[in-house]
């Protein structure tokens, strides 16, 4: 029996319109007070702050944790950003259909998962994209991310702390070059985005956390800071494992798909996820009937995030980095790549108009031959003269030095700015990580495997090699282009007749070379391929393997690889490495347990995931603080579609889940069923802050109540839960044991207040800030 | 910063100033060169099965052409490198010293001095002592030696003598030791503040001997001594190791409380030089000095411990590593909260660990705590197979210690 909260008064508006259309939603923030606050004393709970008319219909929204900021997904995928005050602050369109939204622990980064299985995270700062990380295969349904909470920090856990000592020995890390490089005229866009990309990795990795993702098939994937991998788990190939009067039972779920809730407990140690999907008997196919279809809450034991939670801090922070610079060399090498190549492609393409003049002269040297001439001073056959003075001509000879000098300056700043500083970072984090691999009794356990480490280690000692070796080819080239090129210079200078002064001198004999070797190859460009095998002398072979005695690199055929080749040796192997951990990691977590909330007959199987549910963990008041952990209650809370169990227009609030299934013998379980009154419907539904359950309640159209809603939260403290047992796999569904109470809007226990709108989805509420949206 | 600009010598080649027109007869030595090889190479690259690439310009290409970068500029560039080798010594990272000597071994061979050479190598050979244990070393002093001659080149003698010193040290030949000590002094001018790097070496070498002869007093008089003069000279890195031998030397001589202020001076002397891997040994060492003080302090000296590991564990020798993993079995064992029988992994993998890297050093003494403290852990466990096991392994390292049989062995490599 129920009393609740007397109608109130509407409240008064702050905004004179109304929403002229039914495509404009409206927007209300209101104001939740505490509980036992004088609002309610003075008649009007929820005090309104804001009541706008907005053009959009939002699909998602969702509360900083930190500040008093909303995030908003639009119908066509724009994220609106919106302050208190109801500023916007900026609004983007990824271009992708956002299907999730979720924040950072501490109100930095705003995640959004795609329909195509992206997570994308966003700068809350300027909206700007931090990184797109492509986890799943399919629309990622649900994303949570949680910290860890740092009161269940220890003093032993504070002399575990470990530092990173690469800020004390390093510069800040070399960034991704930009393509025109420092004679670029706009530094302002790319520069912001740098910065912020610098602040997310520096900032976002102070403390530990896990985001965790959930898609349409049932995959859930967990990432440290959001971009570490960590773990993966399929539902549909997770053993279930049952204790029913002794017996052990293995049961899986098939057809998974993950509801929009998703949730880990605040100290890592536990998961508790809504699905729906099929539940078969693993040992006896034949015994799965239609019931099995239904929804059903899992129970996953994550405790290896909190166990280790130290150790993988810092194998993640590692690596983490490690991954941001491997990306900083792939972008380094490949815009040497493109730039040298436009540039030679300006020189060759210039310079094949000599071979073609010289057969229309019927002459049967080549270029080589003619230049070669030209130096010694014989002759400057006519063809030559022809090249040199028209076609080729000295604005175009100058316009060509000047590309490539311009090109080689911007392979002089990629190298030594961006390459070099990044593989040695590279290099002396992975010696880092080397060392917390060999300390086996605290790192073996999460996959940090000491083989795959040196392997890598060695492949990064000679990608160093190949940078150096690069570098010199590259000064060496670029300086005989720059003596060519004046050389060649100074002689159309001679052919015009013009003083040549102002020619800086040459060398010959590099003239010769540079003919010899360089007009018709490019041995930047060989460096710079994946696919080039390259000779080098026995010499150099005795040199190498001798170095072997003097524990020099085992591999010694690494001088045949050309850089790019030597770098993706070094991603592979690197990826293999990183593998480990998040293979370990995935094998670990398991299923606890499972319940069975109600059963979907597949036609409303996809209408399900859009059921709203509402999952959270509280801390146990009476959880004594003893160092190492607490303990924390977890709260279900959830509409049960209309025929479904033959109840209509429930909601169930079910708590201690996770508990029950870790202590069977204890039986916990308990919760309630709340009859809403048959004139509304619940729209949407949330768990706040100390057990409180925000109802959305809408007036059926259908009443003459329609227009008229509700928004309504309850004190569960002051229902009455009743406790109820887990007879699977005996009886699927025992919700109907459950005390059902009536909600009546007229009575005491919580607080109400009507909204002149009808309402839709979302319900976005706020614990830290007290206040909801809707 | 500076090492790191440095490394810029050879991109900006070209750019400024740096461009020397030089015409001494190089290029026509190396075409000359180039010339004989030429004729034969045809021959044997063209029926090599791969379809091979020249890259004229590669400088572990024989067919390369001479460049136009003087020597002078790449030896610029190569020790560069050999500096970061040196400075990453001192901050302590293993993997970064090997690399940055390899690299410079590798690409810089060709035009590097032959002192600059034969310090990479020396570094290299080092890396291998400390890493690998003696006898790989010695196989690449060998060969190093066949290199550069040691009459000629002083670094290679001396890393010879330091490699046979240590390894007289661990196996116990002490009179060897103090032979190659006396050796050590008389290579150093005797003229004072002359070759002060060389003297200090050969003191605490000389101390070390002593220490290990336990003749304690004498060994704390010279590093007392020692320290006096690294502090004139300012050789900070020095200071905090005396300090650490000190602390060392009143640890073995059972005055743990006299060794603590010695112990915590060279730690806090590491943190402000950026010293991390000394910093970490005397964290190891104020853990033992704890762990000397009684039972109680256990659980300090055990978070010590785990606060050195993975500096320990990542760049630390063969040697140190053993030590962190006895002093953890240790803190272990002493804890009276601790019950090896509840978890003897936490005891007893440590223990084989450092018996696998000891086994590698020859160090005899430790090695025979190690079994010690096995068997010790054994007979709690009641597992007598294996406690006799590890008693005769003990043994053997025992009697390998107080009886140096071949002890003339210990010049010869």
């Amino acid at each position: 029996n129920l009393s609740l909260f007397p109608p109130v008064r509407p409240p008064k508006k702050t905004s004179p319109k109304k929403p002229p259309t039914k495509q404009q939603a409206a927007m209300a923030e209101e104001q939740m007070e505490e509980a036992s606050s004088s609002a309610a004393a003075s008649g009007t709970p929820f005090q309104l702050q804001f009541d706008k008319p907005i053009p959009f219909q939002i699909k998602l929204a969702e509360w900083n944790p930190e500040k008093d900021l909303l995030a908003m997904v639009t119908d066509d995928s724009k994220v609106l950003l919106h302050r208190f005050n109801w500023q916007r602050l900026w609004t983007i369109s990824p271009g992708k259909c956002i299907t999730s939204i979720c924040w950072s622990p501490d109100g930095k980064i705003v995640a959004l998962g795609t329909e195509d299985g992206f997570v994308l995270l966003h700068d809350v700062e300027n909206g700007k994209m931090l990184r797109s990380i492509k986890s799943h295969d399919v629309a990622i349904i649900c994303l949570n991310w949680a910290e860890d909470e740092p009161l269940s920090r220890t003093d032993k856990e504070d002399l575990l702390s470990y530092e990173d000592r690469t800020t004390r020995f390093f510069p800040p890390a070399p960034v991704m070059p930009r393509i025109g490089g420092l004679n670029s005229g706009d530094t302002g866009l790319a520069d912001e985005n740098e910065e912020a990309i610098q602040a997310f990795s520096s900032a976002s990795c102070q403390r530990f956390n896990i985001l965790c993702t959930g898609d349409k098939d049932g995959c859930i994937c967990f990432s440290i800071f959001g971009i570490f991998p960590i773990g993966k788990i399929n539902i549909n190939k997770v053993p279930i494992h049952v204790q029913s009067s002794g017996k052990r039972t293995s049961y899986r779920l098939q057809d998974v798909s993950i509801s929009k809730q998703v949730s880990l407990s605040r100290n890592l140690h536990q998961l508790v996820l809504l699905c729906s999907g099929k539940l078969i008997n693993t040992d006896n196919l034949s015994l799965s009937n239609d019931l099995s279809v239904g929804v059903h809450c899992l129970h996953l034991d994550t405790s290896i995030f909190s166990n280790r939670k130290n150790e993988l801090h810092q194998v993640s922070q590692q690596a983490s980095s490690i991954q941001d610079l491997v990306e900083v060399v792939r972008a380094s090498i490949s815009m040497m790549s493109k730039q040298w190549s436009n540039a030679m492609n300006l020189f060759h393409e210039k310079f094949s108009a000599l071979p073609s003049l010289l057969t229309a002269h019927g002459m049967e040297s080549s270029s080589e031959d003619e230049f070669m001439s030209l130096l010694f001073g014989t002759h400057t056959s006519p063809a030559l003269h022809q090249f040199l003075v028209s076609s080729l001509g000295e604005a175009g000879l100058k316009r060509i030095a000047k590309t490539i000098e311009s090109a080689g300056r911007e392979l002089r700043i990629v190298v030594s700015e961006h390459l070099q500083p990044a593989v040695e970072i590279i290099s002396f984090r992975l010696a880092e990580l080397r060392g917390l691999a060999r300390w086996r009794s605290r790192f073996q356990n999460i996959g940090l495997d000491e083989k795959l480490m040196d392997g890598v280690t060695e492949r990064v000692g000679m990608l160093v090699v190949q940078v150096e070796r690069f570098s010199r080819v590259a000064a060496t080239v670029l300086y005989l282009f720059q003596n060519f090129l004046s050389w060649v210079l100074k002689c159309v200078k001679i052919l015009l007749s013009e003083p040549t002064d102002q020619v800086p001198s040459t060398n010959s004999e590099l003239v010769v070379i540079f003919l010899k070797f360089l007009l018709d190859k490019d041995p930047i460009k060989q460096l710079l391929e994946t696919d080039q095998i390259f000779e080098w002398d026995i010499d150099t072979a005795k040199h190498v393997e001798h170095l072997v005695v003097f524990g020099g690199f085992t591999d010694t055929k690494f001088l045949e690889r050309s850089l790019a080749k030597q770098f993706s040796e070094l991603e592979e192997s690197l990826k293999e490495a990183f593998l480990m951990p998040f293979t370990t990691v995935s094998s670990q977590i398991h299923c606890q347990g499972l319940l069975p909330l109600y059963p979907v007959t597949s036609s409303d199987a996809l209408s399900s995931t859009s059921t709203p549910a509402s999952i959270a963990f509280y801390k146990d008041k009476d959880s004594q603080h003893n160092a190492s952990s607490y303990s924390s209650t977890d709260y279900i809370c959830f509409k049960i579609p209309d025929g479904s169990l033959n109840l209509r227009n429930f909601v169930a609030v079910i708590k201690d889940f996770c508990n029950s299934c870790s202590t069977s013998n204890t039986p916990s379980l308990s919760g309630f069923l709340l009859h809403i009154p048959v004139e509304y419907e619940c729209v949407d539904l949330s768990l706040y802050k100390d057990n409180q359950v925000v109802l959305l309640l809408s007036g059926k159209s259908s009443s003459e109540n329609a227009g008229r809603s509700w928004m309504v939260m309850l004190q569960t403290e002051n229902l009455s839960f009743s406790q109820f047992s887990r007879t699977f796999p005996a009886n699927y569904y025992n919700l109907q044991e459950l005390e059902a109470l009536e909600l009546q809007l007229d009575t005491d226990y919580g607080k109400v207040r009507s909204v002149p709108h009808p309402l839709s989805t979302p319900l976005a509420v706020s614990a830290s800030r007290g206040v909801a949206c809707i | 910063q500076n090492l790191r600009l440095s490394s810029h010598v050879l991109s900006d080649f070209g750019t400024d100033g740096l461009s020397i027109a030089n015409d001494n007869g190089s290029f026509s030595t190396s075409w000359l060169r180039n010339l004989s090889d030429a004729s034969s190479s045809w021959h044997s690259s063209s029926t090599k099965p791969r379809k091979l690439i020249t890259n004229d310009f590669d400088n572990f290409h024989f067919h390369a052409q001479p460049s136009p970068i003087p020597t002078s500029v790449l030896q610029l560039a190569g020790s560069a490198y050999l500096m970061r080798a040196t400075a990453w010594e001192h901050y302590g990272s293993a993997p970064m010293v090997r690399m940055n000597t390899l690299v410079y071994a590798t690409c810089f061979a060709d035009a590097a001095s032959s002192s600059e050479l034969s310090l990479a190598y020396v570094k290299l050979i080092e890396q291998l002592a400390v890493f690998k244990g003696y006898s790989a070393a010695f196989c690449a002093l060998k060969l190093a030696e066949e290199k550069f001659p040691s009459s000629t080149n002083s670094q290679i003698h001396l890393l010879k003598m330091q490699l046979l010193h240590e390894r007289a040290l661990h196996r116990g030949h002490l009179r060897i030791a103090q032979q190659i000590c006396d050796e050590f002094g008389v290579l150093s001018s005797s003229v004072s503040g002359v070759d002060i790097e060389l003297k200090t070496e050969a003191s605490l070498r000389r101390a070390r001997t002593l220490l290990a002869a336990k003749q304690f007093s004498q060994a704390a008089a010279v590093a007392n001594s020692l320290f006096t003069t690294c502090y004139k000279y300012n050789m900070q890195v020095e200071n905090a190791s005396v300090l650490l031998l000190l602390a060392e030397i009143h640890r073995k001589s059972d005055n743990a409380v006299l060794g603590l202020p010695y112990a915590l001076a060279s730690q806090s002397f590491c943190k402000s030089f950026n010293l991390d891997l000394l910093e970490a040994s005397a964290t190891l060492t104020l853990a033992e000095l704890w762990l000397a003080l009684g039972s109680n302090h256990a659980k300090r000296a055990l978070s010590l411990v785990y606060q050195s590991l993975p500096m320990i564990l990542g760049h630390g020798g063969l040697e140190l590593r053993a030590r962190s993993q006895i002093v953890l079995a240790k803190c272990h064992l002493t804890d009276p909260e601790f019950s090896v029988s509840e978890d003897p992994c936490a005891v007893l993998d440590p223990l084989n660990q450092a018996a696998e890297d000891l086994q590698v050093l020859e160090y005899h003494e430790m090695a025979a705590e190690v079994y010690y403290l096995k068997a010790m852990t054994y007979n709690h466990l009641g597992k007598e197979y294996e406690r006799e096991e590890a008693a005769a392994r003990f043994k053997e390292h025992v009697t390998a210690l107080e009886n140096p049989r071949d002890e003339e062995d210990s010049l010869v490599y």
